[in-house]
């Protein structure tokens, strides 16, 4: 009996093995599909990601004032629509007025340093520096012919500069459009999305995306006013040292605006912000021979950008930045860094992004302990 | 004896249907709880935008005793029980509820611990409306907002006086009990 039992179970067993086998493998082949697809999919998905993620960075700077509208009576939709109104004509209105500012300034830079007195000057003014120099660091030498290369490279790069422009200027359109989904519709999104999270961790979820969205904004509305107050005094600033300096700088409404982007970079953006200002007053200044002489116009400059810092850092970032930004000077190295992988715009975005992760994590971190999960 | 004939007419009929109230479960529900019942079903819409509707099975905790609370919770459909936890023994039930009762009202203002647990008891729908959605409303809403909070205040107001009578009533009872003693 038992002999013939197990005559009877072999097949079957064997057929189930034979069974699980199949569905196995066939799962692993579809893993591997899922895997191969998912791999010749990333970039894409990244590049999506990238965009998306920019979107909802935009939506958090622009909700409050389209929830400040909602308030008011103004339909959610009609709200949106009104502001990106505003933003759209003052984009137009800066590029029909500035591009051609830019490539006036470009050109006229362009012929300064073609013409041969200009040449001399520099290189009168080349030779005085290295002079100077060379008392404090003996052998320094600033070449001409590299100078002069450097700015042949970058002329002749003006045009795919352009061209890659045109195209950062479509990526924009597209971000604005997510942006727009995102602010009429953000809030039934978020609900279906935390709607999804099960009912053990569904009050716990939603309190951190609030908080988390709150601090978001915060710290973003922070960044952007105290990037404003910036902008707004190196142009009172500028303004001041041409008025009464006579500094020639030309373009001070670009230069403003290039100082308040960089100042969300925490301690290199203020240098940064002050490097074109130096480098159009020295184009600017190049056939003239007293400024050659002396170069009291870049200390003017560089002291103007320091009482500008102090303004900010010890007046305007207080009181609209939120604390969540505190870093170590060397973390914060170490962030630009590594953006500066992706290029610029990771150099901007990589402060920002960790200080944006930082207060995610506390929030998690918080919700978990809060909700005795961790 | 005549004999009631009903005609039908069927576009005086298709009208009234469309006059006729649409409410949902959620409305008719958010709609009997003091906490709203002075709203508008205009502003009753609003909120039931902001609110969750989610689905317990039973012997599923809605909330833990000790959690943060965060909101208050309506039964459209089910069961729940509240439950306090007392260490070394089995958690002893407070009360059941059932359809169209709330519960975790004052969690709206406050964020201090749930003082006990609650437990579907069966198969439950309810909704949940939290502070996060609360805020929502009286930034976009605040008129709405307003009426909701002022509703809240009439609740702990009730509550508080209720309260202060037991307080006077067990005072009393104290007083006599030691005023016996004293004379025995």
């Amino acid at each position: 009996m038992s002999n013939n039992d197990s005559v009877t179970i072999a097949p079957q067993s064997v057929r189930l093995f034979h069974q699980s086998l199949f569905k196995t493998l066939v799962y692993f082949f579809l893993l591997v599909l899922v895997l191969a697809g998912a791999y010749k999919a990333f970039p894409l998905v990244v590049d999506a990601l990238f965009l998306i993620v920019i979107a909802a960075i935009l939506t958090a700077v622009f909700n409050p004032m389209v929830d400040r509208m909602e308030s008011s009576g103004i339909r959610r939709i009609y709200g949106t629509i009104l502001m990106f109104g505003g933003i759209v004509g003052m984009v137009a209105l800066g590029v029909v007025k500035g591009i051609p500012t830019l490539l006036t300034e470009v050109s006229r830079i362009k012929d300064v340093i073609q013409q041969n007195s200009a040449t001399e000057s520099l290189e009168a003014m080349i030779g005085d520096i290295n002079t100077r120099i060379a008392e404090y660091i003996p052998g320094f030498q600033l070449d001409l012919d590299l100078i002069t290369s450097l700015s042949a490279q970058f002329f002749s790069q003006l045009g795919s500069i352009l061209a890659s422009a045109l195209d950062t200027l479509a990526t924009i359109i597209f971000i604005l459009i997510i942006t727009m989904f995102f602010l009429v519709d953000g809030k039934r999104m978020t609900k279906k999305l935390i709607g999804m999270v099960p009912n053990q961790y569904f009050e716990m979820s939603l309190n951190i995306t609030y908080k988390t969205k709150k601090q978001l904004t915060n710290f973003l509305r922070g960044q952007l006013l105290a990037a404003l107050g910036v902008a707004i005094q190196s142009f009172i600033g500028l303004s001041l040292l041409n008025w009464l300096f006579d500094t020639n700088i030309s373009g001070v409404l670009l230069i403003s605006t290039i100082a308040g982007m960089a100042n969300m970079i925490p301690f290199v953006g203020p240098f940064m912000g002050m490097v074109p200002a130096i480098i159009v007053s020295l184009f600017n200044n190049l056939g003239d021979p007293i400024a050659a002489s002396h170069f009291y116009y870049i200390i003017h400059i560089i002291v103007m950008f320091l009482i500008v810092q102090m303004i900010d850092n010890n007046i305007i970032s207080p009181i609209v930045v939120s604390g969540s930004m505190e870093m170590h000077p060397l973390t914060v190295i170490l962030l630009i860094l590594v953006g500066s992988q992706i290029g610029v715009l990771g150099m901007f975005l990589a402060v920002p992004a960790w200080g944006i992760s930082k207060v995610i994590i506390q929030e998690v971190y918080q919700g978990l302990k809060g909700h005795h999960l961790i | 004896m005549k004999e009631k004939v009903n005609i039908s007419y069927p576009l005086f009929e298709s009208f009234k249907n469309k006059l006729k109230p649409n409410r949902s479960q959620a409305q008719m529900a958010l709609s009997q709880v003091n906490v709203f019942s002075r709203l508008s079903w205009q502003e009753i819409k609003i909120v039931e935008n902001a609110v969750h509707i989610r689905n317990y099975a039973p012997g599923e905790p809605v909330f833990k005793q000790g959690d943060p609370g965060s909101g208050m919770y309506i039964i459209i459909e089910g069961s729940v029980g509240i439950f306090l936890d007392i260490p070394h023994q089995s958690p002893k039930e407070l009360s059941k509820l059932g359809d169209g009762d709330f519960f975790g009202e004052i969690a709206l203002l406050d964020a201090s611990p749930r003082t006990a647990a609650a437990t579907a008891l069966e198969n439950s729908t309810i909704i949940g409306f939290y502070r996060p959605d609360l805020m929502d409303i009286l930034r976009t809403k605040p008129a709405l907002g307003g009426k909701i909070l002022l509703a809240l205040s009439e609740v702990l107001a009730v509550r508080l006086r209720s309260t202060n009578g037991e307080l006077v009533k067990v005072s009393r009872k104290l007083e006599a009990a030691l005023e016996s003693g004293a004379n025995e």
